[in-house]
């Protein structure tokens, strides 16, 4: 039987920091492969290199050395503009803050990353629609984020992440803000969307409750990644 | 989800910052667009204020040259082609002083007031109707005076005066036979009416000016009856016809377009020709002077000697002509006398110069003893036998003669001479031609020496009877001979080398046709520019002279510069204020998937779109800046342009220009802010990392960039100052836009300056070790605060800007200023050590520091002990003077030919001996003597006044400027620094004289005398020299009023650097209220952790403290720097006082601005607070 190859593959991915004191190695090769719609959970203590870790696999950051497959491209050699098409088409991000914009509805929040593309049009706005139905914010979809809670919020940047269907959804401590029964269901929800759309998700938290609730988890130690 | 909607939600959501950003480009572009239109007003005002104050005269001829007043009925009657006139108004147009005596009131006793230079205009209806004034012109005593003289003098209507002028005068009246008694006369007048300043009577003047004059306008029969220039029908009383005559003519073209236009120069050339056809003799002062019997003319000119011109003109019609002809000077010796018997005289005899080989009629002379003197001797002469009869002489006998000459002071010394007889002629055929000397009324006509007007103190009692009976047989025939060429050495003047030239048709034709033609042909051969006579196109040359004004647009522009600056910083401050807030979101549209340059782009067009609107509105808002400062300078600064007729004149182009600057400039100052965010990676704008000098790649590379900066920039001011200080940067050289290079080294240095110790407090602020926190107490708090301000180091560095620019302005603008009325008269200064300086509307030809001088002025009589010796103690030193425009800074319009001071030799030795005058990059030790150095041919050198060279004129040392009319040009040898002669320029009196000839005495003077008794000789002199229009001010004053100028320029630039700061403090206002509500957190738990309110609000203050300091010490230095060339020179009177209350006042200003962000720190409840973080 012949396995399609993964969609997500990190391979041997380094990151040097120059500091004071010498360089400081913070990631020290890296391995690891996805297909669609994995879920894979990534914990370690602060400074570990976990949100670094992120942000080189959604391209906001560079590695020092290794490669990074999506969906059989390598974009870490593309220019930055070549960089930014393909991480507004195949990937989603959901911060810790969920950085919506004020001025902005909730609806067009979530509209925000078909920008790029040209701007929403209506298949967008219905797909916007729905993600907040499914999030249970279909009534909220004209209040500006001052007007919602926290939890809301990050459900509103759940949808933002997932308008444009990405092939990966990178999540840095998404819960990290809120109190434990809403972080519990923005987990879930995560979970939820991710496999429902097949979407290969990546989770850097804190919480071992959260990472306890992925089927797959690894830990970053001492510069690579640890099953556990 | 579009970018549209995306920017209106964003612009709207974000009003307030917004707003401010909007605020911020109003400022700049009503400052920018304010001034472009301001520009346009000044422009079209003087502009206006041309047209206005010539009503329609649009052409006018003003020589000085009397002409027939015929011409301008000829003229009107006969148009020249191409040219409809609507009236030509002949009118005599002089300088002259007004007096009147006040009645005694209950509060005033009775005095009399004087006015010195006044415009006098003789005229008649028709210049009424051509300065479309609406009463009828004065006739008779009637008298209409403008608005200024009106309260100058306190005059209402039905007011007498008294008319002071000048007696025009045939002969000049510093040549020997020139009538010096009777020089000025006077008309008493009624005051019929008063010409307001709006009206054009009430400016009425040809020479370009805002300034209004003095006028006064009195009927033209009254005063050519007064002066001698009326119509005089030949009588037997008055053998002689005149006909009446004018020095101006007045006209105006129907075509309105045509009259303000480049065509009115083609009117002007028309209607010179028709002028010159026009002409006959009689307009140039000459006649042809006929003898029948002797069958020739005589060439003769009213001034008694012919012009060169007209004497070459004349010599070559005449070779046209194959006429004969005979040269002639003439001479008057008071007395001849035998050598050996000196008791053997006569008395008042005529010598001539002549040809003795003169053909018929004027020769061959018949000698009865001996013959013609030997070529070129001017010891050798030939008399007739009736004189060697008279003083027993004959041939190689030495006779001597005795004979007055002109001196440079109106005086007339006696030079006595010995001649040898070389030969005796016998008195008949040409030798006894009374027809070689020309008519002189009053002397050649008088019947006996008694009837003689004297021209100067006759010794009559030595008059013989032999003398009497010789002027008697044979008037004014010559009884002595000499060599033309010899007689010209001893006794040619300024004005001429020829007495006559007479003239004998070929073949002996018809005297009359030979005369009729020589005329004609002459006046063919005579060009305008040699008579004087030509017609200006005076409403275009107003218009045009407008148009090159003063650049009020590039002065605003430069005035406002830091205002701009001002707003340009803090629109960069506030519009990156605002990034700073949502630096998070450009994190996330990066991260979602825009590129960089997409959201730089998003974010400029949101900025765009800002500063587009607030460009418009700036527009409109320019309209009410403009207005402002039209309303200043009609108000406040009415001593910058010393006219209140300024109006607003809104071009279309002028705003969009501003609009168009102002929104690059914005749009730039966004870019810059926007710029700063490039390098810091999206993690770090998602983590709010606003300042790439915070960032991973900026990290290090910033303080090292500061630090270069400051280098670099400090290095390129030193140099500069240096530069200025050794006079490597030239002051009186034009870089651009009418700044000279010393101007832009000091904006230049300034800024460089500024940069550097801006780049240095950026520097100071990144270095960690700038303030350690440690220590206890206050000053643990100053060091934490100081490390609080490097917190946002752009943003504080921008703070601190604000402040600098603006405490720059104030405090150059301080250094910069002068007050010449406490200047005391110091010798290497502007006033050259003289404490007066006075003008007359007469020339004076005597030296008024000689009793001599002053009882031939007339103020000798009735002088007081005291008066004398006052008069004695002072030193009054002469100027000729060819009046020109105004070329001072009190004189917007652009000029051609300022005013011309002759200077005469003995004062140029008097100013060089005593290093007199200060001045400015001259290349000579003794810079008064460049004056007497030959340039080459029809190259004259003057010196003029800095400021007159720089923004008058525009010349700089070696350029040169045309004398109109002239192959001559004026080379700028030499610049005076701030002095009294601003506005004029000097010349040798030996170049003076050469040039204009025709400007006998002095006009102008500069007075030395003891400051505390100054007022108390202004007041003698002008008491007994009214009837000369003496007219004294102190030289500080007259420095003072240049100076008013260019202290009220100052004021301007003082006023807009306030401007500057109060946007400056807005800015520090803000930028403090935003670290404050950034901080809340961190203060909160300063407070939770111990600290008292008053810690948190001194910590706070501090910060802000020290940023101001900063600021205020960048300003300060920077500005000091600059200024220093200044500083360092003569009259640099800085006020130290006021300007360190005003630095203190801006710190105060700028602390209370603080104190809200204090109040904010401490307001807010410590635990909601920390809470909310």
């Amino acid at each position: 039987m012949n396995e399609s190859p993964p969609a997500l593959q990190l391979s041997q991915i380094t990151k040097r920091f120059a500091g004071t004191a010498g360089p400081l190695d913070i990631l020290n090769g890296v391995d690891l492969a996805m297909s669609g719609g994995e879920a894979v959970a990534v914990t370690g203590p602060s400074g570990s290199g976990k949100s670094t870790l992120l942000y080189i696999v959604g391209l906001l950051d560079e590695p020092t050395g290794g490669t990074l497959t999506i969906t059989g491209e390598q974009p870490l050699e593309f220019d930055t503009a070549a960089q930014a098409r393909f991480r507004n088409r195949n990937i989603g991000f959901v911060f810790q803050d969920h950085h919506l914009l004020p001025q902005l509805t909730v609806l067009e929040n979530v509209l925000i990353p078909t920008l790029p593309l040209g701007g929403a049009d209506a298949t967008a706005e219905t797909r916007a629609r729905q993600l907040l139905e499914r999030v249970g914010l279909g009534e909220r979809i004209d209040h500006r984020p001052a007007r919602i809670s926290g939890g809301e919020r990050q459900r509103v940047a759940v949808c933002r992440a997932l308008i444009n269907q990405p092939k990966l959804l990178l999540a840095d401590e998404p819960t990290g803000n809120l109190d434990q029964a809403t972080a519990e269901s923005v987990g879930s929800l995560l979970l939820e969307i991710a496999a429902e759309q097949q979407t290969m998700l990546i989770c850097v938290t804190h919480s071992l409750e959260l990472a306890g609730r992925f089927p797959r988890r690894y830990e970053l130690v001492g510069g690579r990644l640890e099953p556990r | 989800m579009k970018t549209g909607p995306l920017l209106l939600r964003s612009l709207l959501h974000y009003w307030r910052t917004n707003l401010a950003v909007l605020l911020g480009v109003v400022a700049a572009t009503a400052v920018i667009g304010g001034a472009l239109v301001v520009g346009d007003s000044v422009r079209d005002s003087l502009k206006q204020m041309s047209l206005d104050r010539l009503g329609n005269v649009s052409h006018a001829l003003s020589g000085g040259r009397f002409v027939r007043e015929d011409l301008a009925d000829l003229l009107a009657a006969t148009p020249a082609e191409g040219v409809e006139l609507t009236g030509v108004a002949p009118a005599i147009a002089m300088a002259g002083s007004v007096e009147h005596e006040q009645a005694e009131t209950s509060d005033v006793s009775a005095r009399i007031t004087r006015a010195g230079r006044v415009n006098v205009y003789a005229v008649d209806q028709r210049f009424w109707d051509l300065t479309t004034a609406e009463a009828t012109a004065p006739e008779g005593n009637q008298a209409v005076v403008n608005r200024q003289l009106a309260d100058h003098l306190g005059l209402k209507v039905d007011d007498e005066i008294s008319v002071i002028i000048e007696i025009p005068a045939a002969i000049p009246r510093d040549a020997l036979l020139g009538d010096r008694d009777e020089t000025v006369t006077e008309l008493l007048l009624t005051v019929t009416a008063i010409a307001e300043d709006e009206a054009t009577l009430g400016r009425f003047g040809l020479n370009p000016t805002q300034q209004l004059p003095q006028n006064v306008y009195v009927s033209l029969d009254t005063l050519q009856q007064q002066v001698g220039l009326n119509a005089v029908r030949r009588t037997r009383r008055n053998p002689v016809a005149k006909p009446a005559r004018v020095n101006a003519l007045f006209a105006g073209i129907a075509d309105e377009a045509s009259a303000k236009g480049p065509n009115a120069e083609f009117a002007a050339e028309a209607l010179t020709g028709q002028l010159h056809d026009e002409l006959t003799l009689a307009d140039l002062s000459l006649k042809l002077v006929g003898s029948e019997v002797r069958g020739y003319v005589s060439l003769e000119s009213e001034q008694m000697i012919l012009e060169r011109t007209v004497a070459d003109a004349a010599a070559e019609v005449a070779a046209e002509l194959n006429a004969e002809t005979s040269p002639v000077l003439v001479y008057l010796l008071n007395e001849i006398w035998n050598r050996e018997s000196p008791d053997r005289y006569s008395m008042y005899s005529i010598v001539a110069g002549v040809d003795f080989e003169a053909d018929p009629p004027f020769g061959p002379f018949e000698f009865v003893e001996g013959g013609p003197p030997a070529a070129n001797s001017r010891r050798q002469i030939v008399i007739n036998d009736w004189l060697a009869e008279d003083l027993g002489v004959s041939v190689g006998d030495e006779i001597g003669v005795k004979y007055k000459v002109v001196g440079d002071r109106g005086e007339l010394p006696d030079e006595e001479m010995s001649f040898e007889v070389a030969g005796i002629v016998r008195l008949d055929g040409p030798a006894a031609d009374p027809g070689m000397t020309p008519y002189v009324a009053g002397i050649t006509d008088a019947d006996t020496f008694s009837d003689w007007r004297q021209p100067f103190p006759m010794d009559l009692d030595r008059v013989t009877d032999r003398d009497e009976d010789y002027w008697d047989a044979h008037k004014t025939t010559p009884k002595l001979f000499l060599p033309l060429s010899v007689a010209q050495s001893l006794w040619e003047s300024r004005y001429g080398e020829l007495t006559s030239l007479r003239l004998a048709p070929p073949g002996g034709g018809d005297l009359d046709t030979f005369a009729d033609e020589f005329e004609q042909r002459l006046l063919d051969a005579l060009p305008p520019t040699s008579t004087g006579l030509v017609i200006s196109p005076v409403m275009y040359q107003g218009v045009q002279a407008a148009a090159g004004t003063t650049d009020f647009t590039g002065l605003f522009i430069g005035f406002s510069f830091f205002l701009i600056l001002s707003a340009t910083i803090l629109v960069g401050l506030l519009f990156r204020l605002g990034i700073e807030r949502r630096v998070t979101q450009i994190g996330l549209l990066t991260a979602v998937g825009l590129t960089p340059r997409e959201v730089r782009r998003l974010f400029l067009l949101e900025g765009a779109i800002v500063v587009a609107v607030g460009g418009l509105v700036g527009s409109l808002a320019a309209i009410g800046y403009a207005w402002l400062m039209i309303y200043g300078l009609k108000t406040w600064w009415i001593g910058a342009i010393g006219t209140r007729f300024l109006y607003l004149s809104v071009c279309p182009l002028s705003l969009a220009i501003g609009f168009t600057i102002a929104v690059i400039v914005a749009l730039l100052a966004i870019w810059w802010s926007m710029r700063q965010l490039r390098g810091i990676s999206t993690r770090e704008l998602l983590a709010g990392v606003s300042d790439f000098s915070e960032s991973t790649a900026g990290r290090g590379l910033h303080s090292r960039v500061a630090g270069r900066t400051a280098m670099v920039a400090g290095l390129i001011a030193a140099v500069l100052l240096l530069g200025s200080l050794t006079g490597l940067v030239p002051d009186d050289q034009e870089a651009f836009g009418g700044f000279s290079w010393q101007v832009v080294a000091f904006f230049v240095t300034g800024i460089a300056a500024l940069v550097a110790s801006l780049a240095g407090l950026s520097a100071v602020l990144k270095s960690d070790r700038a303030a350690a926190v440690r220590g206890k107490g206050i000053a643990a708090l100053a060091r934490l605060g100081l490390r609080n301000s490097a917190r946002h180091r752009q943003r504080s560095v921008l703070t601190a800007s604000l402040i600098a620019s603006a405490t720059f302005v104030i405090v150059a603008v301080a250094a910069g200023q002068r007050n010449p009325a406490v200047e005391a008269p110091v010798r290497q200064s502007g006033n050259g050590g003289f404490t007066l300086v006075a003008e007359t509307s007469t020339p004076i030809l005597y030296d008024l520091n000689t009793p001599d001088g002053r009882i031939q002025a007339g103020m000798g009589d009735g002088l007081s002990e005291e008066e004398q010796e006052l008069i004695a103690s002072a030193r009054i030193v002469p100027f000729r003077v060819r009046p020109g425009e105004n070329a001072s800074c009190l004189n917007l319009y652009q000029t051609q030919l300022p005013t011309i001071l002759g200077v005469p030799q003995d004062v140029i030795d008097l100013m060089t001996d005593e290093d007199r005058f200060k001045f400015a990059n001259t290349p000579s030790d003794a810079p008064w003597t460049l004056l007497d150095e030959d340039r080459g041919e029809n190259v004259v050198p003057v010196l003029g006044d800095m400021n007159t060279l720089q923004y008058s004129l525009h010349k700089g040392i070696g350029q040169t400027l045309p004398v109109p009319d002239t192959d001559v040009e004026l080379q700028i040898a030499g610049m005076f620094d701030g002095s009294v002669f601003q506005g004029v320029l000097v010349m040798s009196e030996e170049r003076f004289l050469e040039l204009f000839p025709e400007e006998a005495g002095f006009e102008y003077f500069l007075i030395e005398v003891d400051p505390a008794r100054a007022t108390e000789l202004a007041d003698l002199l002008e008491t007994r020299l009214s009837d000369y229009g003496f007219d004294a001010e102190r030289v500080s004053d007259r420095l003072a009023s240049f100076l008013a100028v260019q202290n009220t320029y100052l004021s301007t630039f003082q006023t807009l650097g306030g401007l500057g700061l109060l946007l400056g403090t807005l800015g520090l206002a803000t930028v403090m209220l935003r670290n404050v509500l950034e901080r809340r957190g961190e203060l909160a738990l300063l407070r939770a952790v111990g600290y008292r309110n008053t810690h948190v609000g001194l910590l706070v203050l501090w910060e802000n403290a020290f940023l101001m300091l900063w600021g205020l010490a960048a300003g300060t230095i920077s500005a000091l720097l600059a200024m220093l060339p200044r500083l360092v020179s003569i009259g640099a009177d800085v006020p130290w006082t006021n300007l360190e209350l005003l630095l203190l006042a801006v710190f105060v200003v700028g602390m209370l601005a603080a104190l809200a962000a204090v109040k904010e720190a401490i307001r807010l409840p410590i635990l909601a607070t920390l809470r909310s973080e």
